[in-house]
């Protein structure tokens, strides 16, 4: 844990002064080895300044001090009563002080992972409680200091907005620099635990491990490194340009807080969205509100780590809950929401969130393009379109769910891509040693089954796993041919791991099909022509587009995130998403002169003549047009001043 | 709410400003409560001793006098003393009245008349004494110290009700607030009441400076995040104690000598007795027996049975290391009495030349020896109970802080005048504890309960 006041030296000091106070004998652990004085913000919060500096220097002073003669101060310090109150009175304060610091972090039952504090409790044989409250069996359970509520009622509901009301000041008062010491203690401490993290998701979502690692670990650890490094400065004041006819005053932009922001997550990558969007949120100077998928909680996981790294209780708060708890906490009028997930959700969110104009972001579902170009490498462009299709499980809102391919080569790019798809080895693995897991829940299987037997209803060709039984969560990678837009599987999300085929005939054909759709997430085009390349991105309507590559553009943290048309409203991830969680503040700074602006009354005939001589004079052109504006600006200027002060004459 | 001018604001949420906050907002009185402390609920009181200590009590748990023998517990949280104390209620004797009304010449000191103002306080709050079943061994061990010295003690009178003692509650959790809502603390009596007929209360407000402009009183300060504040009232009433009053009037320039004089705390001392047996003194009602005694009113102490959650204990036991440790591995086999003593020579509140708070508080060799009478009862009792080993506490504490604005009629000796206005402004009052003409040697919190509901009238009476 952080301490806003002692650094590694006074940390130092402290646990050789615990230590000389509590050396630890037989079941009772040395103070050090606790790792309590973690804990001293506890107290050095509270404390008044002056005995807080004097505590600090201590234990700077403690730190290169050799024991022998810190034990030798401690107890001097308690034989005060034995010297005049001018040397007793320091000794007692040194005693109180040393001794409260030492003892108050060793006995009150320090909550720590290796339960360190409860052991010391029975060590001493304390054991004291209160009988709950009849009927308190009921309450809801924080499940570690971080809070987090469970399906609340509508008090719960009002009693989370209040207490992040709370923290959201604590929050905005921290400088970028001082929240980003938790995000780098966030990011360590994941590392730390990421088996532990990956084992969690594994159980929550059935996916695969390498899956599990690469999209969400590594991408969030990329994620938070980006905060590090770009975070201060993106936040930071700007400059604005002012022009010429606001002369002698200064414009910025100021990146504040927007208060508290409420996060919906999916199911589909439940850890990296939630600390994504909560570390942005947190950076950014926002409380947070984050509601996970009802499907895939990771209970008790992210307030953990949360806790572990330091966050306080209040600033990040965790409600389980299904939509009805989702609707609730829109009532309560967050100052933005933040939701990724269907565009079925999406619309009665915005619904909801409209009854209080709160803004929203959506980042929503895809059907996502993939257009092969005849010159393309064909053997990257099929592991690429297979790994694009079929990425976790195909459960990505940037999943590639149409294969476009160029006539030309289609045959020859089928019979690669259908021998790879062969080969996919597909389990619940424990090592990594597996490409894909399983669905994550029953509700999507039986939507990819449905656009299975529609497609095959309306003539489609299914290529591979034909063995899939329609019912097993463990859907085989499925690939598709004659594939025409009566389909489902065509125009809606399947959220699956298809495949499916169509051909087109030339750049514009392929752009057509693309854009044939009523999403636009992302896109990818591959092709050895570099400017084809691009003129095909510059066409395509969509969010995100990766050339020869797939579902890259979110490996970038520092590119922004957001799709078109049904996929999405807004943009998150990177510079632009760390502005959109901010109110940014235009700020006009002008000095504090006794002059009369001539835009201000009163307006006269003579006042009109020279703002209209000013005007053509400054959007005319030219330098004639130049002079003549600061001829008839000085004018104005004075005119204005002088009819300002005395009036209309 | 920084639109409104309020009739009336009240600095400081404790027992007297939660009490007056509810006498006058059912009076239809616009009322503001300021308190520096937090406002916590039984679902959220810090119950972790680091936390407790930290976040109830001003200076992060403790302040001391010059001296730094008398640690002084001055509680920071909505409700005050009844947040953190052990609820007992008792009214004060002749000897206690007689003594204020003679030095302050207010012939309503007496307990004929005050009577009527105790009933009113009690009406607000349920009491009962511990059942004599649930008593500890504690309790046991004062008991029997008693009898066999021939000493007189009564059980306590608690504001408390429906503590499922049988259920295996344990008091000492409630040090830091009562999660049952048991306790009879300001925050499940009055202060419902008074938010219910319309107070506006700030918590984490702490009230730096009064003035007066223009005949309306501004209250200055800072809020939880920093930020200045002002409100502006009609009528102020002074409810932080005698610490908080003395120096928010010091703090004002208010001139009046006497303010920050005739501080008093009832300077307590826990002994601790080690036995061979468990005595468990942390289990139950940690505290259910005082003494009665009419030779130890004479002598101006009293003993209580008491005790500490493990931090507090340790404190108090000599020693680092294994010499430490060698005791709090006891710590379930110490009885413990402490005594607090009537004290007769008055302390001063006053600000440092930068503006930090300053308490001379020493004892005079009179209260030394009353201290020392109680001391040796203690021991006797201990000695009479088969103790192995008697550990006198490191250091004193005051709890109870009286004082500081001495209530009288003749404004050269006194800061509040029997109407409970300043001499030196009729439109400011006090009533808690900081009126206190001297110290009572009984437990405050009924009297400073009565005193608000008689403060309340001349409160009313002053914006008719």
């Amino acid at each position: 844990m952080i301490s806003k006041y002692f650094g590694h030296l006074q940390n130092r000091g402290l646990n050789k002064l615990g230590d000389v106070i509590i050396p630890g004998e037989g079941i009772f652990p040395s103070f050090s080895s606790t790792g309590f004085s973690s804990h001293v913000d506890r107290m050095l919060d509270y404390m008044y300044d002056d005995d807080r500096e004097g505590l600090t220097l201590l234990m700077t002073v403690f730190a290169f001090m050799p024991s022998f003669v810190i034990r030798w101060i401690v107890l001097l310090s308690e034989k005060n009563a034995a010297f005049p109150d001018v040397i007793g009175a320091p000794l007692r304060m040194i005693q109180l002080g040393l001794k409260g610091l030492i003892l108050t972090l060793y006995y009150s039952n320090i909550d720590d992972p290796q339960k360190t504090g409860m052991k010391i409790m029975e060590g001493i044989k304390w054991q004291t409680g209160v009988a709950p409250l009849e009927g308190d069996s009921k309450r809801v359970e924080r499940t570690s200091k971080t809070t987090s509520w469970k399906n609340p009622d509508s008090n719960q509901i009002t009693n989370v907005f209040d207490r992040s009301r709370t923290a959201e000041r604590e929050i905005s008062l921290m400088t970028v620099s001082q929240r980003l010491k938790y995000v780098t203690a966030l990011k360590k401490l994941i590392l730390d635990e990421k088996e532990m993290i990956v084992d969690k998701i594994q159980m929550d979502t059935g996916k695969g491990r390498s899956d599990a690692l690469f999209s969400e670990i590594f991408g969030i650890l990329d994620h938070l490194t980006f905060l590090e490094k770009e975070a201060c400065k993106a936040l930071k004041d700007e400059s604005i340009k002012t022009p010429i006819a606001l002369m002698g005053k200064k414009s910025k932009i100021f990146y504040e807080s927007l208060g508290t922001i409420l996060v919906i997550s999916p199911w589909n990558y439940p850890f990296y969205q939630a600390i994504v969007p909560i570390t942005v949120s947190f950076v950014t100077g926002n409380a947070t509100v984050y509601k996970p998928s009802e499907f895939t909680p990771l209970e008790g996981l992210v307030e953990d780590l949360l806790f572990r790294a330091g966050f306080k209780e209040d600033w990040v708060q965790i409600v389980y809950g299904d939509g009805k708890t989702g609707a609730g906490l829109i009532e309560q009028r967050p100052d933005k929401i933040f939701f990724t997930g269907s565009v079925a959700t999406g619309k009665k969110i915005m619904a909801k969130a409209s009854e209080q104009l709160i803004p929203v972001e959506l980042e929503l579902g895809g059907k996502d393009p993939l257009i092969i170009f005849e010159d393309a490498n064909l053997e990257r462009a099929a592991a690429g379109a297979l790994w694009g299709s079929l990425t976790n499980t195909g459960q990505s809102c940037t999943s590639v769910e149409r294969i476009y391919v160029q006539e030309t080569i289609y045959d020859e790019f089928k019979k690669i891509l259908v021998e790879k798809a062969k080969t996919i080895k597909q389990e619940i693995d424990k090592d990594g040693d597996a490409d894909i897991g399983s669905m994550t829940t029953d509700s999507q299987v039986a939507i990819v089954k449905d656009h299975l037997d529609d497609a095959l209803k309306k003539n489609a060709t299914l290529l591979t796993g034909n063995h899939w039984d329609g019912k097993s969560r463990v859907i085989p990678p499925l690939v598709f041919e004659n594939i025409n837009s009566d389909m489902n599987i065509c125009t809606e999300e399947t959220f699956g791991p298809i495949l499916p085929l169509y051909k087109f005939i030339d750049e514009q054909d392929a752009i057509n099909m693309a854009n044939d759709s009523d999403f636009g997430l992302s896109a990818s085009v591959w092709t050895a022509d570099k400017s084809r390349a691009i003129r095909v991105t510059r066409k395509i309507k969509t969010g995100n587009v990766s050339v020869n590559n797939v579902m890259l553009t979110e490996g970038n943290p520092y590119l922004p995130f957001g799709g078109v048309k049904n996929s999405g409203i807004g943009r998150y991830k990177g510079v632009h998403g760390l502005h959109s969680f901010c109110n940014m503040k235009s700020v006009l700074i002008d000095g504090n002169s006794g002059k009369i602006e001539a835009n201000w009354f009163p307006y006269t005939k003579r006042k009109y003549e020279l703002f209209s001589g000013m005007t053509e004079g400054l959007f005319g052109g030219g330098i004639m047009n130049f002079i003549k504006f600061l001829i008839y600006g000085l004018k104005l200027e004075s005119y204005s001043d002088k009819v300002g002060k005395k009036g209309r004459v | 709410m920084h639109h409104n001018i309020f009739d009336v604001t009240i600095v400081g949420a404790g027992i007297s400003g939660s009490f007056l906050a509810k006498e006058l907002c059912e009076a239809g009185l616009s009322v503001l409560l300021l308190e520096a402390g937090k406002n916590f609920n039984r679902h959220n009181y810090p119950k972790k001793e680091i936390d407790a200590n930290s976040q109830l009590y001003w200076g992060g748990g403790i302040e001391l006098n010059t001296t730094a023998d008398i640690g002084i517990l001055r509680p920071k949280v909505v409700g005050g003393g009844s947040v953190v104390n052990q609820a007992l209620l008792d009214k004060f004797d002749d000897v206690a009245l007689d003594s204020w009304r003679n030095k302050s010449k207010i012939d309503w000191f007496g307990r004929d008349s005050m009577d009527p103002w105790y009933e009113k306080a009690l009406s607000e709050v349920h009491v009962e004494e511990i059942p004599v079943e649930f008593r500890n061994g504690n309790a046991d061990i004062f008991i029997k110290g008693f009898e066999a010295n021939g000493f007189k003690c009564a059980p306590l009178k608690r504001a408390q009700k429906n503590c499922a003692y049988e259920k295996g509650s344990d008091c000492i959790e409630c040090l830091s607030g009562c999660i049952r809502d048991s306790k009879q603390s300001m925050g499940v009596t009055v202060l419902p009441i008074a938010l219910k007929s319309g107070l506006a209360l700030i918590s984490e407000f702490e009230a730096e400076a009064i003035e007066k402009v223009s005949g309306l009183i501004r209250v200055h300060g800072t809020d939880k995040y920093g930020d200045k504040r002002i409100f502006r009232s009609k009528r102020l009433v002074l409810a932080a104690g005698a610490i908080g009053n003395s120096i928010l009037l010091l703090k004002s320039k208010f001139t009046n000598p006497n303010i920050g004089k005739g501080f008093y705390t009832h300077p307590q001392f826990m002994s601790l007795g080690l036995y061979d047996k468990e005595i468990h003194s942390e289990k139950g009602p940690f505290q259910a027996m005082k003494s009665d005694d009419p030779d130890f009113r004479v002598r101006s102490f009293k003993l209580e049975n008491v005790f500490g959650p493990p931090v507090a204990i340790g404190m108090l036991l000599p020693g680092i290391a294994s010499r430490h440790l060698s005791y709090m591995k006891k710590i379930t086999q110490m009885a413990c009495v402490e005594v607090a003593i009537r004290d007769q020579n008055p302390g001063t509140i006053s600000l440092s030349r930068s503006g930090k708070l300053k308490i001379v508080k020493t004892l005079d060799e009179r209260d030394q020896t009353t201290f020392n009478n109680g001391l040796s009862a203690i021991h006797d009792i201990f000695n009479s109970t088969g103790v192995r080993e008697i550990v006198d506490g490191n250091f004193k504490i005051g709890l109870h802080l009286m004082g500081g604005l001495a209530i009288g009629k003749e404004s050269n000796s006194s800061v509040v005048s029997e109407n409970f206005n300043l001499h030196e402004d009729e439109h400011i009052f006090a009533a808690d504890s900081s009126i206190f003409p001297d110290a009572p040697g009984i437990n405050p919190s009924l009297t400073i309960m009565a005193l608000a509901k008689k403060a309340s009238l001349s409160i009313k009476e002053s914006l008719k």
